[in-house]
């Protein structure tokens, strides 16, 4: 992918995008203050009042009072950092950057109310320009139950040609895009909140390895950059703005997933919410949403109505053995809930012997999921 | 001149006899101990001194050398005090050497002439090469238990010169003093609702298998383990002997009856270190927890809280039933085959941990579990989860079973054990295991197909069929193992690492 035209000999010839990116490889460079500092001026002569070390009045009015400070520490990170070295280490890497106004910037983004001034992107960009895309988010500290509708979402909508945008967290963010990889068919998209080269959690390197290659992973955040608090929030409207519609599978009563319902309101992206148990921790945000008023998702179908693709597909064959007695029993006493051996043994009138050998009857046939020795249904 | 008086020292929890050789000689006054003493030997040259003297005895001012033989063994403690004393006495002449002939001495001297009592009097009466022994009073009891040999219980020098010299009898019984803490065993009657984990520990108790208990505070898990050694049968005399031996080592009085006859509870803090565990530390490399409990329930409550180093310690104590202490200055065995029963919290935050259900991140868990290595989990047979009791349970309901009827059962599947020459299932080994519990078909597919699934180790899958046929001993059961006692050994074997995501189709 690098040319020789790539690299570049002195600054003067260093494109937009180069200086934008190594504006963003400051400490604590969001968008907002980025637009504030680039108000009048091009990000090349932005560089240089950085680097100057100069007041910064116009970015006062984002910041606030910490603004002296943070122009000395811009100052001295800049002049640590050369924007051209940093250009040619990322193009070398293979990475695609488009600044907001390239022809390859993804359509759906140009009129954001708080565009990104620049994506980073690893795969194949064109992977964003599919006719509907629907980004399903959600806590990571999901129950079975979330997981598996992630999964199954994720993988129909793809079938149906729908993209599926994603964060690639732990729990729903990475069951979703998993389903939709399982699947085939619509290229998945992943946002994410580090730099492309570092993959978070580590637990999800190899998917998210497994969506650069089948799809596109984007990224605000220049190489380098480690996971910060602040940046997940960030990356949720990227989430938002890309999606056509949004899905919330599982959402404690607060977490990150909030946000990227906040930032589809401000868009108007339709909002979805899974509905789930009420005893459930992890339904209790999304059951919250349902009860102000969001749309609830009963079924595949709900997200295909609400992009305007009316449509419905067939469930498939359920393979597992079906359940005897006293078998069925213990699976009705279980409910949908994570239960334990102990529950369960107040709620089935069995001897423990033939309780143990059902509950690891259940397991084996696929109608229980074991997870630290809590037994959930599966569907 | 020169005296050897018989005694024995403590080496771990074994005696080795040692002799006592004094010669006193014409030179510059002087009072050395050579022969490998430790720092509380060296010090009975000061004992010894001042016990004589308080006795009326008066102190050669000549050269005394005290040689304590063999010389390779290290030795520990106050034990030589006394046939030190009685060395110099004979030495200096004030009693024949004859009347201490075929005798040895074992006892500790207080500045004023007494005798006092030692720890490890049994393994120490045990090991000295001759029949009688002289023992502090309150040593006699415990002296006594070692059959064929006869014990003079001694108050002080004094009447101990007397009765050597004839001039008067050996003093009678003189009653130990001291008495083990006896207590009743709780009951498991005690105890409300928690049909699982009951069931778990009588599986336990029946093929000392190892448990783990998880579950949340209040839970009961602490109340459920100490009602474990309950169940367990009696200690044989054999059994009885050794663990006596080795709590008698570690200084702790014998109950009145004479040997310890119930399985002994052991239940050390997490702030435990691995020398106190597993034993050593010191050269008089002292027995540990793990052998404190020989033959009984070693109990580790807050396992997750325990220093991982420590935990590995056990591994291998756990599973060659035996410990082995290497130091310098030499090396000891202890018996270590204990029923290991350890409790945890399903998170670290003390909740449920219920899968969406608590607020700790994911590598918060994952690091509190992490301190328990997979092979040590994959050392606990019985894994089992306790939830809180009901309020129902607790307040209305009825008592349980109350631990005798248990250790009816516990006893008669025991009965079977022996039948096949182990005192319990979890001794038996690959190819007796196969004779004595052979698989139906189904059972064998059932196991093939989860080991294939990856949910069964080499490991897992003998302990898992191990666990089949203590449950068919308990419930009587005759024929094949079928598929149902292997699914029921897996469903008390639930895996508290076991992550999220397992079933991404």
């Amino acid at each position: 992918m690098a040319s020789t035209d790539d690299v570049v000999a002195n600054e003067a010839e260093l494109p937009e995008a180069g200086w934008l990116t190594a504006l963003l490889g400051l400490p604590a460079m969001g968008p907002r203050r980025l637009a504030a500092l680039l108000d009048g001026r091009s990000p090349a002569e932005a560089w240089v009042v950085v680097r100057s070390g100069r007041p910064l009045p116009e970015v006062a009015a984002v910041v606030g009072g910490r603004v002296a400070a943070l122009a000395t520490e811009w100052a001295q990170a800049a002049r640590a950092i050369q924007p051209e070295a940093v250009w040619s280490a990322t193009r070398a890497a293979g990475v695609e950057v488009v600044a907001y106004g390239d022809a390859s910037y993804p359509r759906c983004l140009l009129d954001d109310p708080e565009p990104a001034p620049v994506l980073f992107a690893v795969g194949r960009l064109e992977a964003v320009a599919v006719p509907s895309r629907v980004a399903i988010v959600g806590t990571r500290r999901c129950t079975r139950y979330g997981r598996d509708v992630a999964t199954e979402l994720g993988g129909s909508l793809a079938e149906a040609g729908v993209a599926v945008v994603s964060g690639l967290a732990l729990g729903i963010d990475g069951a979703a895009h998993a389903g939709a990889l399982a699947a085939g068919g619509a290229s998945p998209i992943g946002v994410v909140a580090t730099g492309l080269d570092i993959a978070y959690p580590v637990a999800n390197r190899r998917l998210w390895n497994r969506v650069a290659e089948a799809g596109v992973l984007l990224s605000e955040a220049p190489l380098g950059t480690g996971p910060r608090g602040w940046r997940f929030p960030a990356r949720n409207r990227i989430i938002a703005g890309l999606a056509d519609v949004v899905v919330v599978v599982e959402s404690h009563a607060s977490g990150g997933s909030l946000y990227t319902v906040e930032a589809a309101l401000e868009r108007d992206r339709p909002v979805l919410a899974v509905p789930g148990p009420i005893h459930s921790p992890a339904s209790r945000g999304t059951n919250h949403l349902l009860a102000e008023g969001c749309v609830p998702l009963c079924g595949i179908d709900d997200v295909l109505t609400a992009l305007g693709l009316v449509g419905s597909t067939p469930a498939p064959a359920d393979r597992r053995p079906s359940p005897g007695e006293p078998d069925l029993g213990v699976l009705e006493a279980a409910g949908w809930s994570p239960t334990t051996l102990g529950a369960l043994s107040r709620r089935v009138d069995l001897p423990p012997v033939d309780l143990a050998s059902s509950v690891a009857r259940l397991v084996r046939m696929g109608w229980f999921d074991e997870e630290r020795g809590f037994y959930q249904r599966v569907r | 001149m020169l005296a050897t008086v018989h005694a024995a020292t403590l080496l771990g929890v074994r005696g080795h006899p040692v002799r006592v050789e004094v010669h006193v000689d014409n030179g510059l006054p002087a009072f050395n101990v050579v022969g490998l003493p430790d720092a509380s030997c060296k010090e009975a040259r000061d004992r010894v001194r001042a016990a004589l003297v308080s006795s009326g005895f008066a102190w050669p001012s000549r050269r005394i050398t005290v040689n304590l033989a063999p010389t390779g063994v290290p030795k520990a403690g106050a034990v030589l005090d006394l046939p030190m004393a009685v060395g110099l006495l004979v030495a200096c002449g004030e009693v024949e050497p004859t009347s201490i002939e075929g005798m040895a001495f074992l006892g500790e001297l207080g500045l004023d002439g007494s005798v006092r009592p030692i720890p490890g009097a049994l393994p120490l009466v045990d090991a000295v090469e001759v029949d009688v022994v002289v023992v502090a009073p309150d040593n006699a009891d415990e002296a006594r238990l070692v059959t064929p040999k006869v014990a003079h219980p001694i108050p002080d020098l004094r009447s101990l010169v007397l009765a050597l010299r004839g001039e008067e009898p050996w003093p009678e019984t003189g009653s130990s003093t001291q008495e083990a803490a006896s207590f009743e065993e709780p009951d498991l009657a005690d105890v409300r609702g928690q049909r699982m984990a009951r069931f778990a520990i009588e599986v336990a108790a029946a093929g000392a298998h190892h448990l783990l208990l998880i579950g949340p505070p209040g839970a009961g898990k602490s109340m459920l383990a100490r009602r474990l050694p309950g169940l367990l049968p009696d200690l044989t005399d054999d059994q009885a002997l050794e663990v006596s031996r080795i709590r008698s080592a570690a200084g702790e009085p014998l109950p009145t009856g004479g040997l310890f006859r119930r399985p002994p509870w052991r239940s050390p803090h997490h702030g435990a270190s691995s020398a106190a565990l597993v034993g050593g530390g010191s050269a008089a490399m002292h027995p540990g927890e793990i052998s404190l409990a020989h033959g009984g329930v070693l109990f580790l409550d807050e396992l997750g809280e325990f220093a991982p180093k420590v935990l590995d310690a056990l591994r291998q104590p756990l599973e060659d039933g035996t410990v082995q202490i290497s130091r310098v200055a030499g090396s000891a065995d202890y018996p270590a085959r204990v029923l290991l029963v350890a409790a945890m919290n399903p998170c670290p935050c003390g909740g449920s941990g219920a899968p969406g259900g608590c607020r700790c991140p994911e590598h918060v868990r994952l690091k509190y579990f992490r301190r328990v290595s997979g092979p040590l989990l994959d050392r606990f047979d019985l894994r089992i989860d306790v939830d809180l009791p009901e309020p129902v349970e607790l307040l209305g309901g009825r008592d349980g079973e109350p631990s005798s009827a248990v250790a009816e059962r516990v006893a008669s599947a025991r009965e079977r054990a022996r039948a096949r020459g182990v005192t319990a299932n979890v001794e038996l080994g690959a190819s007796a295991l196969a004779t004595a519990a052979p698989l139906s078909h189904e059972a064998t597919r059932l196991l093939e197909a989860t080991l294939h699934a990856g949910r069964l180790s080499a490991r897992g899958l003998h302990r898992v069929r191990t666990v089949a046929l203590t449950i068919a001993d308990l419930t009587g059961s005759e024929a094949l193992i079928g598929p149902d006692l292997i699914d029921a050994a897996l469903g008390l074997r639930i895996d508290p690492f076991r992550p999220a995501g397992h079933g991404i189709h």
